[in-house]
């Protein structure tokens, strides 16, 4: 019943040694029973999957959140993430899929549809009556913090409109903005579009598609593939011509690394290139820093900042460097936040039955912003929906790590989230 | 760039990691997972056994000088490096302590043997086979990983007055299923943890002591040990459970969290792949390489301490005609390299099984060297479970070698690093 082969996750399978530290771990399974943990819905239950096996032995594997918390503290190298992911598309290729779910894997077609009119768009999703009925009929939580679609139309369209203000230079990097930024959060794209330019690298926006992330981690593998074979076919040319792939959505990347080729088994030349070719914004800023190259003309910003590197970042595996970046900007007390995961997990903790699971596995990162005492204004954190969680769960402004530097360089506003020269 | 980048983020590497920052050095923790201390027990072994010697060791600072030359505590100042391992949890509130006259403690293991070790927390202390005093092992209907009875049992064939007694594991956690880490925060709830207390004390007879499976909180374990020990009305000890296991976990967190204090992250998920080493003699290594979801990431230091651990650990790999190989700089190894010369015939041989005896063989400053006694590189040391001339297993040995050699090798690093200066 396999709709994909199992060959590069499989063979890790082998190397649990059931020492049960990803279910220590485990974020979900630390707060509720409905998930027995990675050790079980992972590498244990796969004996059961593999070899034919007619059904799935366990449907509690829909409640693991991908947060890949498990991966990361696994000594033994054990993809348990992937088992998971792959087990879910399992299940839908099974069962099939409700229509939420159809619906929140759909994040480029929902951005579409609601910029053809934006403001009716978010009074439909943030008003309480429209949203109890979202409850009832979708099971899509009431309380959770669905985005605002941006009102000041796409960043397509500023890139667009701005391109006889943009820089033309000799370095060329290329910015995939993903659909948060494309349809909610135009400023997130201004902002790193300001900080490469500052460093003398001239930007090219090429037509691209949602990643496909959305659609993976519902189980969606097929729909998904589409996307990413598209993304493939418009930035190749790039890829091929040695230009950098640069993107500011920390799960945008690390699905165009990694996630997709590896779910997908699109491991072909052209996958590949454009793999290798993808750099997570802070990734790229931090080898231009060791360089040498990285502009330092930081302006102080006084500030005490949390910082939670999402789970979706921690799973690049190249450690923390909008961390390490924003700690050059003087003034900036930055926090490292040790919570495993805010809770959301890309669109879990959207659904009804999952809400309060999210809630409670973030409780551990809303507490540590509290402990950090009332001099904190803002939070940072690479992953927009993970910004959305943590504004929801402690009331205040949460920030890309990106908006940071710009303002640092003068070039951005953090309260109006513009442009100072717009 | 760094002044030392630790590989691996076991007990030696974060020891090292630690002295080497006290000093003064930029330092660096990378480790492919979080492992070997989340399945301590929680204590620092010293020296419990001698090859060939079924008694265990009662004087281990003492007995390191008939271990062979070569052996890890030889080239190491044990005592002092165990002293500042006691300083540095100190803070934390774990408490760490010696028994009287620098003996061994003998504690009850899982099973409830005599288990030799030399720095235990404090939570752990009360169980102290020395003592006369009877004990009450408290298990929980239906907890996996502790069996009362068991351990009460073995206690008793040894001449220990022990009986065993069981709670409901409602009393720790209104879920189906847990596992001890989960357990062990649930305790930090106040409520829960007064209801555990009041029926320990229905239970416990005068004079009693009582032992608990090792779930006595997480961060706020000091607290919750120590009220419940009031609550009971008795000493309260917890014996450590099988993996993962809570008393090694806070040991982990307690060191990451007093190493992020001076200035020094943990990262988890980077298994280093690759190295690149100058040519030259002895060459030096330049870079190592670390894997990520698209292309390997380089870390540069001026030194490099590789504490991977040995065969258990994940350090040396191994294919199944025998051959064992060290991973990241395939370092020469002791370790016998065809099967047949692995193991002894009996499981528990008095001598210990070869596979675990070898290791990376290291000079003075703890630099691995080659055949000819000379460095291999010039900036690499090593420490904990990859060294050589040594059984951590037979010798129950395995923390203190840690410590021991992660302090040295750190020292090392640091006197190193001054003449370059």
């Amino acid at each position: 019943m396999h709709t994909k082969s199992w060959h590069s996750v499989g063979p890790t399978l082998d190397e649990c040694i059931k020492c049960n530290i990803c279910t220590s771990y485990c974020p979900v399974a630390a707060v509720t029973d409905l998930f027995p943990g990675p050790k079980y819905a992972g590498p244990q239950a796969q004996r059961f999957r593999e070899n034919g096996q007619p059904q799935t032995p366990d449907y509690s594997v829909d409640y693991c959140s991908g947060c890949r918390v498990c991966n990361e503290v696994c000594p033994s190298g054990v993809k348990i993430a992937e088992l998971n992911a792959r087990a879910r598309a399992q299940i839908v290729a099974e069962k099939g899929l409700p229509l939420r779910n159809r619906l929140l894997g759909r994040n480029e077609t929902l951005g579409k549809v609601g910029q053809i009119a934006p403001r009716l768009a978010n009074f439909g999703l943030q008003n309480p009556v429209s949203r109890v009925l979202a409850e009832k009929v979708m099971g899509i939580a009431r309380e959770a913090p669905l985005p605002h679609f941006s009102v000041e139309g796409t960043f397509g369209d500023w890139f667009k409109n701005s391109q006889a203000r943009r820089l033309k230079s000799e370095k060329k990097v290329v910015y995939y903005h993903g659909c948060a930024t494309m349809y909610y959060e135009p400023f997130v794209g201004k902002a790193a579009v300001a900080v490469f330019e500052h460093n003398g690298y001239e930007v090219i926006v090429p037509p691209q598609n949602c990643c496909g992330l959305p659609l993976l981690s519902n189980g969606e593998f097929d729909e998904a593939a589409k996307y990413h074979r598209n993304n493939v076919d418009k930035m190749l040319v790039y890829a091929q011509a040695g230009m950098d792939i640069i993107g500011t959505s920390t799960s945008c990347t690390l699905t165009l690394k990694e996630e997709a080729p590896e779910l997908l088994d699109a491991h072909d030349e052209n996958a590949t290139t454009l793999k290798m070719a993808t750099w997570d914004i802070f990734e790229w800023l931090r080898e231009r820093h060791e360089a040498g190259e990285l502009k330092t003309d930081f302006q102080q910003l006084e500030m005490v900042l949390p910082y939670h590197a999402p789970c979706q970042y921690r799973a690049h595996r190249i450690g923390k460097p909008a961390l390490e970046i924003l700690s050059l900007i003087p003034g900036v007390d930055v926090r490292e936040s040790h919570a495993r995961c805010c809770g959301i997990a890309g669109t879990y903790g959207y659904k009804a039955e999952k809400y309060q699971i999210g809630m409670d596995v973030g409780a551990e990162l809303f507490e540590f912003v509290r402990e950090q005492g009332s001099d904190v204004t803002m939070t940072a954190c690479d992953s927009e929906t993970c910004r959305w969680q943590m504004e929801h769960g402690t009331d205040l402004p949460s920030r890309h790590p990106i908006e940071f530097l710009a303002a640092a360089y003068g070039l951005y506003d953090l309260e109006k989230r513009q442009l100072t020269n717009e | 760039m760094a002044d030392l980048l630790v590989i691996g983020a076991g007990l030696s590497g974060l020891t090292a990691a630690y002295t080497a920052a006290k000093a003064g050095l930029q330092v660096k923790v990378i480790a492919k997972g979080l492992g070997a201390l989340h399945w301590s027990a929680g204590t620092v072994d010293v020296l419990g056994y001698l090859p060939g010697d079924k008694r265990p060791v009662q004087q281990p600072l003492a007995a390191i000088n008939v271990l062979p030359d070569g052996h890890p505590y030889k080239l190491s100042d044990t005592s002092a490096a165990l002293e500042a391992f006691q300083a540095l949890t100190q803070t934390s509130g774990l408490g760490y302590g010696r028994a009287a006259n620098n003996e061994n403690w003998l504690l009850p293991s899982p099973v409830g043997a005599a288990r030799p070790t030399f720095l235990a927390p404090q939570a752990q202390q009360a169980g102290s086979l020395r003592s006369d005093a009877p004990m009450v092992i408290v298990g929980f209907h239906g907890l996996r990983d502790f069996y009362p009875q068991l351990i009460a049992e073995n206690l008793t064939k040894q001449g220990h007055q022990a009986r065993a007694e069981f709670l409901p594991l409602e009393l720790l956690t209104s879920r189906h299923d847990s596992n001890t880490i989960q357990l062990a925060m649930g305790l930090e709830d106040a409520k829960r943890r007064q209801k555990l207390g009041q029926a320990l004390k229905k239970l416990v007879k005068s004079g009693e002591r009582i032992g608990l499976p090792a779930v006595l909180g997480l961060d706020d374990h000091t607290q919750v040990w120590s009220e419940l020990q009031s609550q009971a009305g008795a000493p309260l000890f917890e014996i450590p459970t099988l993996p993962p296991s809570v008393p090694g976990t806070r040991l982990f967190r307690a060191l990451r969290h007093e190493l992020e204090l001076i200035g020094v992250r943990v990262e988890a998920g980077m298994e280093v792949t690759e190295a690149q080493a100058s040519s030259g003699t002895p060459a030096k290594v330049q870079w190592v390489a670390s894997e990520t979801s698209a292309r390997p990431l380089k870390h540069r230091s001026q030194a490099y301490l590789l504490a991977t651990g040995g065969i258990l650990g994940g350090g040396f790999s191994s294919n199944v005609n025998g051959r064992v190989w060290e991973t990241i700089f395939q370092l020469p190894l002791t370790v016998p390299q065809k099967r047949p010369d692995w193991f002894r015939a009996s499981f528990l041989d008095p001598q210990g099984h070869p596979v675990f005896q070898g290791g990376v063989a290291v000079g003075p400053d703890f630099r691995p060297i080659d055949e000819a006694g000379q460095p291999i590189f010039a900036n690499l040391y090593a420490a904990g479970g990859v060294l050589a001339h040594c059984d951590p297993i037979l010798e129950r040995s395995l923390e203190g070698t840690a410590v021991a050699s992660g302090t040295a090798a750190a020292q090392a690093v640091i006197e190193s690093l001054k003449v370059t200066a």
